[in-house]
């Protein structure tokens, strides 16, 4: 499936990116294309396209704060703190691939 | 090749040996910060003290630092940071931290940052070790390191090298 995601935590120093490359290698890993967008202190990185939010099958927020969702509205969308894509990135994904099926 | 890589990035702009201390004689988490802070202090990095411990203990009250498998990443963003830095401590005993896997932690990785953020390069340092941070494969690595120079060379990988 094709999946896009947004990761933003509290002070955008860390958990953002940790949790990003958790997304990013956990989905690679089940063959999952996906596109990770970052909103950290260092401001907006790999922001997601029109067309691949467009395309995507389901969006993952990966968010600590609050972010705007209105990119998102009418999509899939599973919202989770940074800290459960740490614990558990692959689990998060193959539950989204079944709420699909 | 991962979208973000960081390979490439030298290391050596916010962390050196100077900046790490391992096997430290620490009983809890504030002595092991203040240990930490002590480094960027003889290092210039701050320009006061107090105010950027303030800022890492409010983090620290903002929710878990430690990421599990022994690892603790606080930070803090603070008026009281001159330059972005790294500072590494590891404690001879594991050491009670607020983690997400529930156990104590022995590698505790400050991240002193500056207010300002027109610090690309030093955050885009920061951001490449949390990246490698994602990987146990990495962490395991990190707990095997017996010295500073292994240390460096350990963050100058790229997150790329590790397929877990």
């Amino acid at each position: 499936m094709k999946l896009v995601g947004v990761c933003a935590c509290t002070s955008g120093i860390a958990h953002t990116y940790m949790a990003k490359e958790k997304l990013v290698k956990a989905a690679e890993a089940l063959g999952h294309e996906i596109h990770v967008e970052t909103q950290g202190t260092i401001g907006t990185e790999d922001p997601l396209t029109p067309e691949q939010i467009a395309e995507a099958d389901a969006v993952i927020l990966a968010v600590d704060i609050k972010i705007d969702k209105s990119r998102f509205e009418g999509k899939r969308v599973m919202e989770v703190p940074t800290s459960v894509v740490l614990k558990a990135s692959k689990q998060i994904i193959n539950k989204i691939e079944e709420s699909l099926n | 090749m991962a979208e973000g890589s960081t390979r490439g990035f030298d290391i050596s702009n916010v962390i050196d040996q100077k900046l790490i201390a391992l096997d430290l004689d620490v009983s809890n988490k504030v002595e092991m910060l203040e240990r930490l802070t002590d480094l960027f202090e003889e290092q210039g990095k701050l320009n006061d003290r107090e105010a950027f411990f303030k800022d890492v203990m409010w983090r620290e009250g903002e929710g878990q630092t430690g990421i599990g498998m022994g690892v603790a990443i606080p930070h803090g963003k603070s008026e009281g940071v001159n330059e972005t830095a790294l500072a590494i401590g590891t404690s001879k005993q594991p050491i009670e931290w607020e983690s997400l896997d529930g156990e104590p932690v022995s590698i505790v990785i400050l991240f002193a940052v500056t207010m300002g953020d027109s610090d690309v390069v030093h955050l885009k340092l920061l951001q490449h070790v949390a990246m490698l941070l994602a990987h146990e494969s990495f962490v395991d690595k990190l707990h095997a390191v017996k010295s500073p120079e292994e240390m460096l060379a350990l963050l100058e990988s790229s997150p790329d090298d590790y397929d877990d």
